[in-house]
């Protein structure tokens, strides 16, 4: 996938200041504050997205996600705290045309073709008038609406409409890529192919900012996640890091009392399932002497599973719903 | 610039795409059909002396070119209400207004197409009812050029009013309180020449602030102005003036020039409101 390039060269003077804002990173945000009226949208948020990297932003609704985003893109302005956007303050002018955005509800202009918004879009990014077609036909292609372009968009279904989002958001090569919900009205198919297109991006380097409440997705293309709720950070980091903050083994055991593990216990938490038994935090250097302690109080060990925490459960963990 | 430029096309582009042009365009031709009819009846009438026609035909000119400022401001008003506000609320303006460029480009844009169209319809309207008028009744607009520029500014009033309502409110309240303070403009207008003809000074004192505060009746009072002929304009104040107080659609004088350039600042006043109040908005 090639899609336009929108790059004029910078003056002698804005040299330096180029170079500076492409060493900072996609997204920098410090102590982010966001009040309406009586509700508190955002309650401190900090993170930091590097250049090219896919970085996934996970919560609950409600968790302040969206509210995040439109202050990165200048929507809203925050009532505390700093953003700054590829070495810019959120919301700056010019910084936008390296930006592409695609909003958690969003319509486009129903009485346009989607060729037409595509080419709108890229009017309104000074793409050079020779780009414009070609920008728009590698953005259809791009997110499978080649043979659909000359089509009104109000005949489009939630999904296609989705798709072309997508597309006005991967024009004109931006260095950042703000996608909420990016999946949300699409089905399978189409979400496997959005997943692709989040690949090629980060191939070219873009830096992805996936906004998502789509673990299994977070999971499968993120570098790293932050789980935000109520307005705040709870935790970021590689999601199979996020994962094994916790691991779990399980034992079944027979032939011995209730409580058996207890001498055993040394800061694993236990959990009797009936049947089965589960070991929290567990080291698993630890796994053999529980197994051997197991067998020498006259215990059948009939199995050991360790098992991978999914990001769900440390989801749910952090969130505090288990 | 170039936004702006790009933003007003595709003001453009929605009206015509969305059938706004014809529609406008197919129920004129209908207008000015029944009024052409109307005129030749009226013109042709044998019960009437000639001197009689020739001062019914410019006041029932000036009476068809109110219905059409009506349209034209009904238009301005129903063009400009859902023009922010409904953009907003169904998320089209969310992509726009995230490329690079200035919110004011925004608004900027949707005025210069919405006033484009009105330009073009106050032009077109007024160019036709005058030929048709001519042609059938032999009567000679005095200024076709200056009645049309004033009932554009008329609509363009409106346009520019209901664009800063629909920065913050729905498409309906905006759309509803425009059309609203037209009709209280209006009739303020006419309470004013009744103050005049039964010597009520606060009356008209009220009017005369209407006037200023929207300057859509005073702008309306110019286009009647130069629809009217000059003789016309004597014979009334000069025998028929009693008979006539109270008309609303008589005007004695010109638009004075410090009446203008208050409706040119007005102009840059609300535009400049509507800008500051779309740029403070949380999208």
């Amino acid at each position: 996938m090639s899609l336009a390039s929108s790059a004029e060269p910078a003056g002698p003077a804005g040299d330096a200041e180029a170079a500076q804002a492409a060493a900072s990173p996609a997204v920098h945000a410090m102590d982010l504050r966001k009040r309406y009226r009586r509700t508190v949208a955002l309650a401190g948020l900090s993170m930091t997205v590097q250049r090219g990297e896919v970085f996934g932003f996970l919560g609950p609704n409600g968790a302040g996600k969206t509210t995040a985003v439109k202050i990165l893109l200048g929507l809203i302005r925050p009532t505390g705290g700093d953003a700054m956007v590829l070495g810019a303050p959120a919301g700056d002018r010019e910084t936008r045309r390296q930006i592409g955005y695609l909003p958690e509800l969003f319509r486009f202009q129903a009485w346009l073709t989607a060729r037409e918004v595509l080419i709108l879009h890229a009017r309104l990014l000074r793409l050079p008038r020779p780009r414009w077609a070609p920008a728009a036909a590698e953005a259809l292609a791009a997110v499978g609406l080649d043979g659909r372009g000359d089509d009104k968009v109000g005949t489009f279904s939630k999904g296609m409409q989705q798709r072309l989002g997508l597309g006005v958001a991967l024009l004109g090569e931006p260095a950042l890529v703000i996608l909420d919900e990016p999946t949300s009205a699409l089905d399978p198919v189409g979400r496997h192919q959005v997943r692709i297109i989040i690949r090629d991006l980060r191939e070219r380097g873009t830096a992805v900012f996936l906004n998502t409440h789509l673990l299994a997705e977070a999971e499968q293309v993120c570098d790293r996640v932050t789980v935000i709720s109520k307005g705040r950070a709870l935790a970021t980091g590689p999601p199979d890091e996020l994962r094994r903050a916790r691991p779990v083994v399980r034992f079944r055991v027979s032939g011995l009392p209730p409580g058996w593990w207890q001498p055993l216990a040394n800061g694993a938490r236990w959990k009797d399932e009936g049947d089965w038994l589960l070991a929290e935090e567990l080291d698993p250097e630890r796994i053999p002497d529980v197994v051997a302690g197991a067998v020498a109080l006259g215990g059948r060990v009939e199995a050991v599973v360790p098992e991978q925490q999914s990001l769900e459960a440390s989801f749910l963990e952090l969130l505090g719903e288990r | 610039m170039s936004a702006i430029w790009v933003l007003a096309q595709l003001t453009l582009r929605e009206a015509l795409r969305r059938k706004l042009v014809a529609a406008g365009a197919a129920v004129s031709v209908a207008l000015i059909g029944l009024s052409a009819w109307g005129f030749w009846k009226l013109s042709h009438n044998h019960t009437m002396t000639s001197g009689e026609v020739q001062l019914a035909i410019p006041q029932a000119f000036v009476l068809f070119m109110f219905m059409f400022s009506f349209v034209v401001a009904l238009s301005a008003s129903a063009i400009a209400s859902p023009a922010v506000s409904g953009e907003v609320d169904s998320g089209v303006l969310q992509t726009v207004v995230t490329r690079p460029i200035r919110r004011s480009d925004v608004i900027l844009g949707k005025w210069a197409g919405l006033a484009a169209l009105l330009a073009a319809y106050s032009l077109l309207v007024t160019g036709v009812m005058a030929a048709v008028v001519h042609a059938v009744s032999g009567f000679t607009v005095p200024n076709v050029l200056a009645a049309a520029g004033f009932l554009f500014a008329e609509g363009a009033v409106l346009l520019t009013l209901v664009l800063l309502l629909s920065t913050r409110l729905s498409a309906l309240a905006a759309g509803v309180i425009g059309v609203a303070l037209f009709g209280m403009a209006w009739l303020a207008g006419v309470v004013g020449t009744l103050g005049i003809a039964f010597h009520v000074p606060a009356l008209h004192t009220a009017s005369e602030v209407s006037m200023y505060v929207l300057p859509t009746d005073g702008l309306w009072h110019a286009v009647i102005y130069y629809l009217e002929p000059p003789s016309y304009v004597t014979q009334t104040l000069g025998g028929l003036a009693q008979s006539h107080g109270g008309n609303p659609f008589f005007t004695a004088a010109g638009p004075t020039w410090p009446y203008l350039v208050w409706a040119a600042l007005w102009f840059v006043i609300v535009l400049g409101l509507g800008l500051v109040s779309f740029e403070r908005r949380e999208l």
